[in-house]
């Protein structure tokens, strides 16, 4: 769906973004985990053809992305990190303006109803919330129906429920067989969402691969587990792959003891640090 | 198929932000204007405020439509969509046009200048696309409304000072190289249509054209990249 071969690119004469190779397969969601400034919004940038002076081959659907099929924009659908609306004019209104504009298009109330908009939909857009604007443009991507999606931080302003709405919708679209790039700097809605994730700090891919392989190559995984001994509580640790060495566990298990029994693994967010000597947030 | 939908969501975006309300409180006051003046000043003064108001304005006015589109992002999601400069820049001279020549057609009207309406309403159309292109071109190379309105005031003069010329006698034809002065002289029926209608042609069609060019390459930028 995407191949993107030693891509350059940088604003300015500051070399940045650097030596970029990846590939997006059809029908998965690829995740652009990384902090603020690291150039995921640049590289969405790229590959939607917003930018054109790029170095290297970014092919999407196998083509060029700077020399697009005149039906390509037919079947991409972006989602900006910013609001993209005609503020004057009302949610419902801006929606069927840029449906308007495609060949095929979604009917527009089972849209707004999704992320919960249709008893606003008459109002304008000036004088909706952050959080509303954001569900808005994230519907104003799908009306088309597009085969590839480009989601930058589609959650990002969003209140628990409303987040929920939208990654149910993200799964929903998945679940169609289109392909998603999501970027984001929620390591939570990653590991969620994204069947492949690359880790992106100034410019450059430090990691790529599945949340789950990310997690179990790094993750020493261990078993911590509480029982009372002697009127106290206590804690002990054992890995998960020496378990059976553990007498201790053993035992208590056998004369049902046990107070609490959990595995812990890093999430995301540590083998990020780990791999990159950076925070996400 | 798109360039009416294109055109409509032009001519609401105009409604909603209140460039018709903006014109009809012009075309009102020029309207009384041309009442309070004696018979025989009517056609001049009207000609000058149809030029004036809906073709030279146009100038302006696209510009501020382009400045409220930068502001909102919505040019980005255009970017992304199946929409192609050339549609983007026909939709918005066309939508601007409508409103000038309308505009134009009250003023005439009322200043006893429409005895060839069809003929009016072509040169005024044309006029009107001449100034909004150079209007978009310069709101396309400018960031703020600020520089914008600075940028244009140059241009203004440019535009009008050779046309006022025209009408109150300085008639050389070396003049209708201006298409400000072509448009006078088509509107006043002169005598060198012919090659005012030639002249206003040229300068409708190139601007178009150098119009679209510049849209393209501002639409590449949008991203953040230079060109
Ligand atoms: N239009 C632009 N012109 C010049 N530089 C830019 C432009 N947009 C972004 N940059 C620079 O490029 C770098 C990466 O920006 P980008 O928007 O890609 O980051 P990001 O990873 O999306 O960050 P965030 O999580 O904050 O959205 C930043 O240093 C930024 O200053
Ligand atoms: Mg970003």
């Amino acid at each position: 769906m995407i191949q993107v071969e030693n891509l350059h690119f940088s604003y300015t004469k500051v070399p940045f973004i650097q030596n970029m190779n990846f590939a997006v397969h059809s029908g998965e969601i690829f995740g652009f985990l990384g902090p603020s400034g690291a150039g995921k919004s640049t590289v969405q940038k790229i590959l939607t053809g917003l930018i054109g002076t790029y170095q290297g081959n970014v092919l999407v659907q196998n083509r060029e992305v700077k020399h697009p099929h005149k039906d390509f924009y037919e079947t991409i659908g972006v989602d900006f990190e910013f609001p993209s609306l005609y503020e004057k004019l009302t949610a419902r209104e801006n929606l069927r303006f840029f449906a308007s504009l495609y060949k095929k298009t979604l009917p527009l109330e089972p849209l707004l109803e999704s992320v919960g908009l249709a008893s606003e939909a008459d109002k304008k857009v000036a004088e909706y919330s952050k959080g509303m604007k954001s569900r808005l443009n994230f519907i104003k991507s799908l009306v088309h129906e597009p085969q590839l999606l480009f989601l930058d931080e589609p959650t990002s302003g969003l209140d628990p429920s409303n987040a929920r709405l939208v990654k149910d919708l993200i799964l929903e679209q998945k679940a169609k067989g289109r392909t998603i790039i999501l970027t984001t700097h929620n390591m939570f809605d990653a590991t969620e969402l994204c069947d492949r994730v690359a880790f992106i700090v100034d410019g450059s891919i430090r990691a790529l691969d599945s949340p789950r392989n990310l997690i179990m190559k790094r993750g020493a995984h261990q078993i911590s587990y509480t029982y009372q001994s002697e009127g106290l509580e206590h804690q002990r640790n054992v890995g998960l792959s020496t378990t059976a060495d553990d007498m201790m566990l053993q035992m208590l298990i056998k004369e049902n003891h046990l107070l609490s029994i959990h595995s812990s693994e890093p999430n995301l967010n540590d083998i990020f640090s780990e791999l990159t000597g950076r925070r996400l947030q | 198929m798109r360039n009416r939908a294109l055109f409509f969501g032009d001519i609401r975006f105009q409604w909603k932000y209140g460039f018709y309300f903006l014109y009809l409180v012009f075309t009102l006051l020029y309207l009384m204007i041309l009442q309070l003046l004696p018979s025989a000043w009517k056609p001049k003064v009207a000609m000058l405020l149809v030029f004036s108001d809906p073709a030279a304005m146009g100038l302006f006015f696209m510009g501020a439509i382009i400045q409220l589109e930068k502001g909102e992002h919505t040019l980005q999601s255009l970017s992304v969509s199946p929409v192609r400069s050339h549609e983007y820049v026909l939709s918005k001279l066309f939508s601007l046009g409508l409103l000038a020549t309308l505009v134009a057609l009250c003023l005439a009207t009322a200043g006893k200048l429409l005895d060839h309406p069809m003929h009016f309403i072509l040169v005024v159309f044309a006029g009107s696309c001449i100034f909004s292109s150079i209007g978009m071109m310069i709101a396309t190379k400018t960031e703020t409304l600020n520089q914008f309105i600075v940028a244009t005031i140059p241009m203004e003069l440019v535009i009008n000072l050779p046309a006022v010329a025209y009408v109150l006698g300085y008639n050389h034809p070396l003049m209708l190289l201006h298409p400000g002065c072509c448009i006078m002289e088509l509107i006043l029926f002169g005598e060198r249509m012919v090659l005012a209608s030639l002249s206003l042609s040229f300068w409708a069609i190139g601007l178009f054209l150098l119009t679209i060019h510049v849209v393209e390459g501002f639409f590449s930028t949008l991203g953040g990249a230079k060109k």
